[in-house]
């Protein structure tokens, strides 16, 4: 008990250190903003194109679609905008030598490296997300009931645990190589698959999305509970396990990263 | 010419070093834009899946499937980091010693560039090359292999790399005003990539956004060199094109060297 709230004290610090830091630099932090909310706007284009050339994309309506693609930018903004330090772990910080600055400190090393920098970039994303979400859902005709609505708040904290569980192991592995981050990057490229409805794959790529890589839980199988109500076990269910069990696998990791870590520095 | 290359050869060779010391970083980085590929691949088919008549705009989906993996090729080719690194020395400096050695600051980028692209192409065209042929011949019946289009490409994408590294290098500056460099690429590459038919073909735009993205330096990126490839464009219109990179090839060098002009007059760098 007092260690947690040793810990919610520290990271109230070291984000108010993170505000302090982004206030001094105002105009880059909307260039960061604009930059994800673009990057977001040119994908619906492109849906939106598509579909001004298709009725549906195998029984899929455009709204439906868009819903989902803006579910999928809530977990993955959240992860982004609290534990983004993870991806500098793999790109330099362990390869530069500058790792040991988390050794030397008396917090638990990956609680340190998760809370220490806020990303606001990620703003462009969440904001992209929740318009998408609000401008396709009162033309989905969902029929919201009590435990929808918990059901649907309650997934999203563990949809954000599976790109944070995914980010730590993949990080982790910086501690053997020095340099992981191209493999954190390969992990997102296959994220990009849970955007859309899974139907349109074949079944190889939806068991890999499922079950080995599953990202699919992140946006896909929420969001489609969402939608039609169906298989809450299986959809909002198996989303809160398999993020437990990648968070688990990716502390797993890192711990033992940490005893093989050598540092890199001189 | 043989003096200025025995200069150069350096970076060329420390550009090499620095792809193969990471290369398996490098790999993990390839496998994941070929998994992007892939997604674009499954939603096309399902495009394509819904509709009847199975040509749109001009495409059909074999030649869909190539556009999409000619695209990552052609962008994997042609890419350059100039901005980053520009943007960086400008930013912390360290520009000032490249201004007092007797070289050009262009070259010395465009070799240790050049060096990583050898990798590249041994690496990676061959192999998407011959797998691209593949699954065309086996889509459409009929080897499509055409080695006067071929070479045709390649020249449209030493064009179209000398266009975007010169554009890069102009981008660069943005670091006068811009500290956050990758907040800015960031924001480059999402307009480049659509407007360069990265994500959909150009095919697909109202009309007028096309013939004014055609002319724009945008197209003479991906688009260009992909179309020719796939023998979208005729004759004259090779020519035209061709042409027309040419024209901001040269456009790009003259902006390049301006802002570098401009800038050293302007620029100072506190300590050192």
């Amino acid at each position: 008990m007092k260690n947690i709230k040793r810990a919610l004290r520290m990271h109230r610090i070291f984000v108010t250190q993170e505000l302090k830091r982004m206030m001094e630099y105002k105009g880059d932090f909307i260039v960061g903003i604009i930059g994800f909310l673009l990057g977001q706007f040119f994908n619906i284009m492109f849906l939106w194109i598509i579909f001004s050339q298709i009725p549906s994309l195998m029984g899929w309506t455009l709204n439906q679609i868009v819903f989902i693609y803006g579910f999928s930018l809530i977990p993955k903004g959240l992860d982004h905008l609290l534990f983004d330090n993870l991806w500098s772990i793999g790109h330099f910080t362990v390869a530069k030598g500058d790792f040991d600055k988390y050794l030397t400190r008396p917090i638990d090393t990956l609680f340190h490296v998760m809370v220490e920098k806020l990303q606001i970039d990620a703003l462009g994303e969440l904001l992209m997300g929740i318009a998408l979400i609000c401008v396709t859902l009162p033309q989905l005709a969902i029929e919201w009931g009590i435990v929808k609505i918990l059901l649907a708040l309650l997934v999203i904290p563990f949809a954000t645990l599976i790109y944070t569980g995914i980010k730590i192991a993949t990080a982790a592995i910086a501690f053997w190589t020095k340099r992981s981050g191209n493999i954190t990057y390969m992990f997102y490229m296959v994220n990009d698959f849970a955007k859309y409805p899974s139907t349109i794959y074949n079944r190889g790529v939806r068991a890999i999305i499922t079950y080995v890589i599953p990202f699919a839980f992140t946006a896909f199988y929420p969001a489609n509970y969402i939608l039609t109500g169906e298989n809450p076990w299986f959809n909002i269910g198996l989303t809160v396990l398999i993020s437990l069990i990648i968070m688990v696998i990716g502390i797993c990791i890192w711990n033992i990263g940490i005893k093989a870590y050598e540092s890199a520095g001189s | 010419m043989k003096k200025k290359f025995r200069i150069y050869k350096p970076f060329m060779i420390a550009g090499m070093q620095e792809t193969t010391t990471y290369r398996a970083n490098w790999i993990f980085y390839m496998l994941g834009n070929v998994l992007g590929c892939f997604v674009s691949y499954f939603v096309w088919k399902a495009v394509f899946l819904s509709d009847p008549d199975s040509s749109l705009n001009g495409f059909t989906m074999p030649q869909m499937v190539v556009y999409i993996f000619l695209m990552f090729l052609t962008s994997t080719i042609i890419s350059s980091g100039g901005t980053y690194d520009i943007g960086e020395e400008i930013r912390d400096g360290t520009i000032s010693m490249r201004m007092i050695k007797p070289i050009s600051y262009n070259a010395t980028f465009l070799f240790q560039e050049l060096g990583n692209k050898i990798m590249t192409v041994f690496l990676l065209v061959i192999p998407l090359v011959v797998g691209v042929e593949i699954c065309r011949t086996v889509l459409l019946g009929a080897l499509q292999f055409n080695i006067a289009l071929f070479l045709l490409y390649v020249l449209s994408c030493v064009f179209a790399y000398l266009i975007n590294f010169f554009f890069n290098i102009c981008f660069g500056f943005i670091a006068f005003i811009i500290k956050y460099l990758w907040g800015a690429n960031m924001m480059k590459n999402c307009i480049i990539g659509f407007l360069s038919g990265s994500v959909i073909p150009l095919a697909f735009l109202p009309d007028i956004v096309q013939k004014i993205l055609l002319i724009l330096p945008f197209a003479s990126l991906n688009y260009t060199p992909v179309m020719i490839y796939m023998g979208m464009y005729q004759g004259t219109q090779i020519l035209y094109y061709i042409g027309l990179q040419v024209f901001w090839v040269l456009f790009f060098w003259g902006l390049s060297k301006l802002l570098w002009a401009v800038s050293t007059k302007h620029l100072s760098v506190q300590g050192g």
